[in-house]
C-alpha cells in the first residue's frame, strides 16, 4: 500500500488565515488559553522573525511587539479548513483518512496512473527537444500526485506539505519535512528515518524523551537496538517506538465516509449589529463553500444559515434553493433577503453556513430543435429574480378553475425539454387579449335604467358611447362572502373599452380590464 | 444542395429560424417575417400591443421554445393566454414592480437563454424611469445571445437601440347585437433597419367566445 500524508503546517494559524486572509502579511498569533493564561500556539512568519515563539504566553509575545495581532483557537474555522483539506483529497482517491489538526492520510495505491506524463516543473524545458534528456524526463508519477496535491491544498487557501510513503507513520513524517513534497520509496521507510531526529517519530510518546537521555539521538540508533531489550526495559511502549523507528506501522488506514453536507463558519471578533458587514463574511464562506463543492461536482440545493447570538442563543434558518446552484451571488441574496426579511434580533458573534449538496442538473441539447435552457443558468436566474421579486411574482402562470376574470395563479417553472425537430408555428387564432388590472380600479359610475352613461376613476373618464351588459357572474355560494358581480362592457366617447363590474352589497363599482391596448 | 426546390427550402428554413413569427400575418410582412433574433423590436402605441405580444409567446412556445414575459402592469390573464395558444408550461411569467426591475429581469432571462423574452410596460403612467444605457444594455445582451426581445410600451422607450418599431394606433371597437365582437387596430412601420418605414396594416383581434 502507498499512503499520501497532506499535512498542513501550523494548522490553527492555517485555518484562521483561510477565514482572513488579509492578516496573511501581518504579524499575528494564535492564543489558547484564557487572561494570563493565554499562550501562543502559532505564529506567523512576521511574528517568529520578531522571535516570538509557539509557548510564549501573550503578555510575554506582546512585550516583544507590542502590535502584535491576537486571535483564539476558533473551532469553527479549523473544522471547515479540516473538511475542505479532506474534500481535497477525496479528489485524489477516494479512500482518505482524516487525522484531524490539518492531517490527512490517502491511500494512493493504483492511481499513480492518473498523474503521468507532466514534465519537471518549472525547469524551463518542457518544450524544447534539444534540452537534456534530464530535464525532459517525466517526473516520477507519486512526485507529480504530490506536487498537484500541494497546488489544489494552496487553491483553497491552505498552506501544505505532502509526504509518500508506505505506512501512516512514515508519510507523516516525510510530511513535516520542511522541503516538500518527500517521496520516501517502497521498503526505504528505515532507511529514510535513520537520519531522523527521535523527536520526528513521535513526540507524544514520553519514552522518546527517556531514549534521548540514554543517549539515543537519532532513530537510526534506536532501530539498530535489539527489539526484546527496548521492550524488557520499556515495556509495550517501547516496542511500538522500536517498531515505528524501523517504518513498520501497523495501524490500517480507516476511510472516512462521504459528508452529507459542507460546513462553513467562524467566530467573529467584534459582535455585528448591521447586515451589511455580516453579508461581506458570508460572501467569502460561500465562495469557500462554493469551491469546495466544485471539487466534487455538487451543487447546493439547501442553505442553512445558524448565527450565534450575543449575549448568548442561536437563530438558525434554511433557504431552500428553486435548484441546485453553485452561484455564490444567489445564494448570497438569498440569505440577505432573508435577514431583512426576519432580523436576528441581537447582535451576531458568530456563524456557520451548511450547505446540502446535489447533483447539478444536466440537460441533453438537441441538435436540431429550438434551444434548450441550462438548468443551472436557469435555476440561478429564477432564484436572482424571486430574491429581487419575491416567490409570488415569478413563474409559470397556470389557468384556474372559476369564472372571476382576474383569477389566475403561478407554479414553480419547470418547462419539459424541446422538441427534437423545429417545426412551423400554428397561426395565431387572432384574439383579443385584455388588459386585466389587479387589484380592480374603484370608479364612480352614472346609470341610466340598466345602462352605465358614465365612469369616472383613477386615470379613467368619460361619458359613455356604447354599453353592453349586464351579465351575472356568480362564485363561491358555498363561502360565507360569494362573489356576486354584474358585468358590462362599455366603450368611451373620448376612447378606450373597459370591462366594468359592480360587486354585490355597498362594494360598489370596479373597472377589471382594459381591451384593445 | 442538389435542386433549386432544395436551396428554397434550406433559405425558408433559415429565414424562419432567424426570426421568431408573431404569426399574425400583417405583423408579420411589416416586420419581414417576425422579430428579428439577437435584436431589439418595439410596438408603442395606444393600440392592440398585448394582443400582439400575446400571439408572439403563443408562436414561440408552441414550437417548443422557452419564453418570458415580464409584465410589469401584473395584465396578463393565464386563461387567455391558454386559448391563444400559449403553452403555459414553457412560459416564466415575471411580475416585477418598476420598470428598472423590468428592464434588469429582462436582461437576466436574456442571460439564462431564453430565446424569446416580452417586456410589457403596461399602461401610462409608467412606474418608474430607467437610463437609456439601460437600453444600449439590453439591446446587447440580446444580440450576445441571439435571443429576440419584444417591447411593448405606451410611448417609445428603447430610442436608437431597436431594430424595427411599430406604432399601434388607438383600436376602434366593434359591437355587433350590443355586443363587444372585435377591436381593430392600425399598426404603422415607424423604423426599420433594413425596410422603408412608413408601410402600415390592419390588425382585426376577435373577442373569445364565452
Amino acid at each position: 500500500m502507498r499512503v499520501a500524508c497532506f499535512f498542513v503546517p501550523m494548522f490553527p494559524l492555517a485555518a484562521r488565515l483561510r477565514s482572513e486572509p488579509e492578516l496573511l502579511h501581518e504579524a499575528v498569533v494564535i492564543v489558547e488559553g484564557n487572561g494570563n493564561h493565554a499562550h501562543v500556539v502559532a505564529a506567523t512568519r512576521r511574528a517568529r522573525k520578531q522571535g516570538i515563539r509557539p509557548g510564549h504566553s501573550l503578555v510575554q509575545a506582546r512585550s516583544i511587539l507590542p502590535k502584535l495581532i491576537a486571535r483564539g483557537r476558533d473551532a469553527a474555522c479549523e473544522r471547515t479548513a479540516e473538511d475542505a483539506l479532506l474534500e481535497v483529497a477525496e479528489s485524489f482517491s477516494p479512500r482518505v483518512e482524516d487525522a484531524g489538526d490539518g492531517v490527512a492520510f490517502v491511500d494512493i495505491t493504483g492511481t499513480e496512473r492518473l498523474f503521468g506524463g507532466q514534465r519537471a516543473a518549472g525547469s524551463g524545458q518542457e518544450g524544447n527537444p534539444e534540452a537534456p534528456p534530464a530535464a525532459r524526463r517525466p517526473l516520477p508519477a507519486e512526485h507529480q500526485l504530490a506536487a498537484a496535491a500541494i497546488q489544489a491544498i494552496e487553491a483553497i487557501g491552505l498552506p501544505a506539505r505532502v509526504g509518500i510513503a508506505a505506512s501512516k507513520l512514515a508519510a507523516r513524517v516525510a510530511a513535516e519535512l520542511p522541503q516538500t513534497p518527500t517521496v520516501v520509496a517502497a521498503g526505504d521507510e528505515a532507511k529514510f528515518l535513520a537520519p531522523l531526529p527521535l523527536a520526528r517519530l513521535s513526540p507524544a510518546l514520553e519514552a522518546a524523551a527517556m531514549l534521548q537521555r540514554f543517549g539515543l539521538t537519532s532513530i537510526g540508533d534506536l532501530a539498530r537496538l535489539p527489539e526484546n531489550e527496548i521492550a524488557s526495559r520499556l515495556g509495550e511502549i517501547g516496542r511500538e517506538l522500536h517498531f515505528a523507528a524501523r517504518g513498520i506501522d501497523p495501524r490500517p488506514l480507516i476511510p472516512r465516509a462521504l459528508p452529507p453536507e459542507f460546513r462553513e463558519g467562524m467566530e467573529l471578533e467584534w459582535p455585528l449589529v448591521a447586515l451589511e458587514p455580516f453579508v461581506f463574511i458570508a460572501n467569502a464562506a460561500l465562495d469557500r463553500l462554493s469551491k469546495r463543492m466544485e471539487i466534487q461536482g455538487f451543487a447546493c440545493k439547501r442553505i442553512e444559515i445558524t448565527l450565534t447570538l450575543e449575549p448568548d442563543g442561536y437563530d438558525a434558518r434554511a433557504i431552500d434553493l428553486p435548484a441546485p446552484t453553485r452561484d455564490v451571488k444567489t445564494i448570497l441574496t438569498l440569505i440577505r433577503l432573508d435577514l431583512e426579511k426576519r432580523p436576528p434580533g441581537a447582535p451576531v458573534i458568530g456563524f456557520t453556513l451548511v450547505a446540502h449538496p446535489d447533483r447539478p442538473r444536466r440537460a441533453q441539447l438537441s441538435l436540431f430543435g429550438p434551444a434548450a435552457l441550462s438548468p443551472e443558468k436557469l435555476a440561478t436566474t429564477i432564484a436572482r429574480l424571486i430574491s429581487m421579486l419575491g416567490e409570488e411574482r415569478v413563474g409559470m402562470p397556470m389557468t384556474v378553475d372559476g369564472h372571476l376574470p382576474e383569477r389566475n395563479a403561478i407554479a414553480d417553472f419547470a418547462p419539459p425539454p424541446p422538441p427534437d425537430t423545429r417545426r412551423p408555428p400554428p397561426r395565431a387564432r387572432g384574439l383579443l387579449a385584455a388588459r386585466t388590472f389587479r387589484p380592480p380600479i374603484p370608479v364612480e359610475v352614472i346609470t341610466d335604467g340598466q345602462k352605465i352613461a358614465s365612469i369616472r376613476g383613477e386615470n379613467i373618464e368619460g361619458a359613455v358611447r356604447i354599453c353592453s351588459g349586464p351579465w351575472r357572474i356568480e362564485e363561491g355560494w358555498w363561502r360565507d362572502v360569494p362573489a356576486s358581480r354584474e358585468y358590462w362592457d362599455v366603450e368611451l366617447w373620448g376612447g378606450g373599452i373597459y370591462r366594468v363590474y359592480c360587486a354585490g352589497g355597498a362594494e360598489g363599482w370596479f373597472v377589471d380590464a382594459r381591451f384593445g391596448v | 444542395l442538389t435542386s433549386g426546390a432544395e436551396l428554397i427550402r434550406a433559405l425558408e428554413r433559415r429565414r424562419r429560424d432567424e426570426v421568431v413569427p408573431t404569426t399574425i400575418e400583417a405583423v408579420d410582412r411589416l416586420l419581414e417575417g417576425g422579430l428579428p433574433r439577437g435584436k431589439v423590436t418595439e410596438i408603442a402605441g395606444r393600440g392592440a400591443r398585448l394582443s400582439i405580444v400575446v400571439a408572439t409567446l403563443a408562436s414561440a412556445t408552441s414550437i417548443g421554445e422557452a419564453a418570458a414575459f415580464v409584465d410589469l402592469n401584473d395584465a396578463f390573464d393565464p386563461q387567455l393566454g391558454e386559448a391563444a395558444g400559449i403553452d403555459l408550461r414553457r412560459m416564466l411569467w415575471v411580475r416585477p414592480n418598476s420598470l428598472r426591475q423590468a428592464v434588469a429581469a429582462a436582461e437576466m432571462l436574456i442571460g439564462a437563454g431564453f430565446q424569446l423574452v416580452a417586456l410589457d410596460a403596461g399602461l401610462p403612467p409608467l412606474r418608474g424611469r430607467v437610463p437609456d444605457a439601460a437600453w444600449v444594455r439590453l439591446a446587447r445582451a440580446a444580440e450576445g445571445n441571439g435571443a429576440a426581445l419584444l417591447v411593448s410600451a405606451p410611448y417609445p422607450l428603447t430610442g436608437t437601440t431597436s431594430e424595427a418599431m411599430l406604432r399601434a394606433e388607438a383600436s376602434r371597437a366593434r359591437w355587433r347585437g350590443g355586443l363587444l365582437t372585435a377591436v381593430e387596430t392600425t399598426l404603422r412601420l415607424e423604423k426599420h433597419r433594413r425596410k422603408r418605414p412608413g408601410e402600415g396594416a390592419r390588425v382585426s383581434f376577435h373577442v373569445e367566445e364565452a
